[in-house]
C-alpha cells in the first residue's frame, strides 16, 4: 500500500451519536436547509402542513396553486388531501408533480429533496446563473441575484 | 489558495467577485487551515454539502463558473487551475494545470464582454453537463449522507454515500470525497486506478479547457 495522502480516516465519524429531530416529527433536506416538521398526516408519502410548505421550498399556496415566482403549479387531489378534517399537503406528490428527485429514509424519518428541475430551467437553456445561496466562513449568506452588477468567479477546490 | 489571492490581488477590481468554495464534508477541520494559511480577502465558503457543485452541475474540482454582471454565465466547467503545478523529476514527474487560465480571467475582468474568452449563452448552455434523473437524486442522497454522518449514524451515512456514487458515476467529487475518509486518502491507489480507467477509455478527468492566448 502506498503511503496515505489526503487521508483523514479520523473524520469518518467526528460526531456524537444523536436522534436526528424529537420523536414522532421528520427531517426535510433541501438547498442545503435541514428544517424538521413537528405536524405531519399519516400515510406512504410526506404529508405536510401546508403552512410550512414556504419555508421548505419557497413555494406559496393560492387560488390558482402552489407557486414560486411566476411558476404555479395547479392542485391535484393527490397532492392536497385532507384526513380528518384537516388538510395536508404531500411534498412527496407534489415533488413527482415538478419531477423533483428525492431519497427518503423512512426509518429515520428524512427526505432528501434535489433541486427543482423548473428552477434550474434558465440555467439550463438560458445559460443565466442557478438561484443559489450560500453561507460564507463569516456567517454572511450570498444570493447569486446580490451579485449583479459586478463579474463574480466562483471556483471549486477541496482539501482532497 | 495563495494562487488565487495573488490574482484577487491583481486584478483589484472593486466590481470583480471571487468565491472560492471549498467542497469539502470535512468542514472547517479539513479545509479551514488551507484557508487561512492563504491569508484570503476574498470570500470563502465551506461547501459541506457540495451545493455549488450540485447548482452548477459539477463533477470534479476544480471547476468554475464566469459569472456577468447581468447573471449571465459566460464561462463554465473547465478544469480550473490557476497556474501549472509541476512535481518529482525525470520518469516521475508529473505536471497538471494550465498557464493560460489566469491570463484569460484577467482578460475578462479588464474588457468583459469584449473579451475574446467570453462565450454565447448556447456555447455555455451546451457546457453545462446534462445532469439524469438519476444523477439529480444522487445528489439528495449525498446530503442525506451527510446529515446522518453529523448525527453520528455512520452505517446510514456509508449506506446513502454509497447510493450517491451508484446513481453518479461520474461525480469524481462523490468518489474521492467519500476516500478521504479511508486509509489510503483520496489521492491513494483507488484514485490511480481510477485515473488509469479514465485514461484507457479516452475519457477527459475534466471536460477540456478551451483558451486559446
Amino acid at each position: 500500500m502506498a503511503e496515505a495522502f489526503m487521508a483523514y480516516p479520523e473524520l469518518r465519524n467526528p460526531f456524537e451519536a444523536k436522534p436526528i429531530h424529537p420523536e414522532g416529527s421528520a427531517t426535510v433536506l433541501y438547498q442545503g436547509k435541514a428544517i424538521t416538521l413537528s405536524s405531519l398526516g399519516k400515510g406512504d408519502g410526506l404529508l405536510i402542513d401546508p403552512a410550512d410548505l414556504t419555508q421548505i421550498n419557497g413555494f406559496v399556496l393560492k387560488a390558482e396553486g402552489a407557486c414560486f415566482e411566476d411558476l404555479c403549479i395547479p392542485m391535484t387531489d393527490d397532492v392536497l388531501i385532507e384526513q380528518d378534517g384537516t388538510q395536508w399537503f404531500s411534498l412527496t406528490a407534489f415533488a413527482a408533480l415538478l419531477g423533483q428527485p428525492f431519497v427518503a429514509d423512512h426509518e429515520a424519518g428524512v427526505w432528501s429533496f434535489a433541486e427543482i428541475p423548473a428552477k434550474r430551467e434558465n440555467m439550463m437553456l438560458n445559460a443565466q446563473a442557478p438561484d443559489l445561496e450560500i453561507t460564507d466562513r463569516k456567517g454572511s449568506v450570498i444570493r447569486m441575484a446580490d451579485l449583479k452588477g459586478k463579474k463574480a468567479l466562483i471556483v471549486t477546490w477541496s482539501s482532497w | 489558495m495563495p494562487v488565487w489571492q495573488r490574482i484577487y490581488e491583481e486584478i483589484n477590481d472593486p466590481n470583480f467577485v471571487l468565491i472560492c468554495a471549498a467542497e469539502d464534508t470535512g468542514g472547517e477541520a479539513a479545509a479551514g487551515p488551507i484557508f487561512d494559511a492563504a491569508n484570503p480577502t476574498y470570500i470563502q465558503v465551506i461547501d459541506e454539502n457540495h451545493l455549488i457543485s450540485s447548482a452548477f452541475n459539477f463533477v470534479n474540482v476544480p471547476s468554475a463558473a464566469w459569472i456577468d454582471e447581468t447573471g449571465q454565465i459566460v464561462r463554465i466547467d473547465e478544469g480550473t487551475y490557476s497556474m501549472l503545478h509541476s512535481f518529482g523529476e525525470g520518469e516521475q514527474a508529473i505536471s497538471f494545470g494550465t498557464d493560460v487560465y489566469e491570463p484569460a480571467l484577467k482578460d475578462w475582468v479588464a474588457k468583459g464582454a469584449d473579451s475574446e474568452h467570453v462565450q454565447s449563452a448556447e456555447t455555455v448552455a451546451g457546457n453545462i453537463r446534462q445532469h439524469s434523473s438519476d444523477q439529480q437524486k444522487a445528489d439528495a442522497a449525498f446530503r442525506l449522507g451527510n446529515l446522518f454522518r453529523m448525527y453520528g449514524q455512520e452505517a446510514k451515512a456509508d449506506q446513502y454515500w454509497e447510493m450517491a456514487r451508484e446513481l453518479n458515476p461520474d461525480s469524481v467529487n462523490f468518489i474521492r470525497q467519500n476516500l478521504t475518509l479511508t486509509e489510503e486518502g483520496s489521492a491513494g491507489e483507488t484514485f490511480r486506478e481510477m485515473m488509469g480507467a479514465y485514461v484507457s477509455a479516452g475519457r477527459d478527468y475534466y471536460r477540456p479547457l478551451d483558451i486559446k492566448l
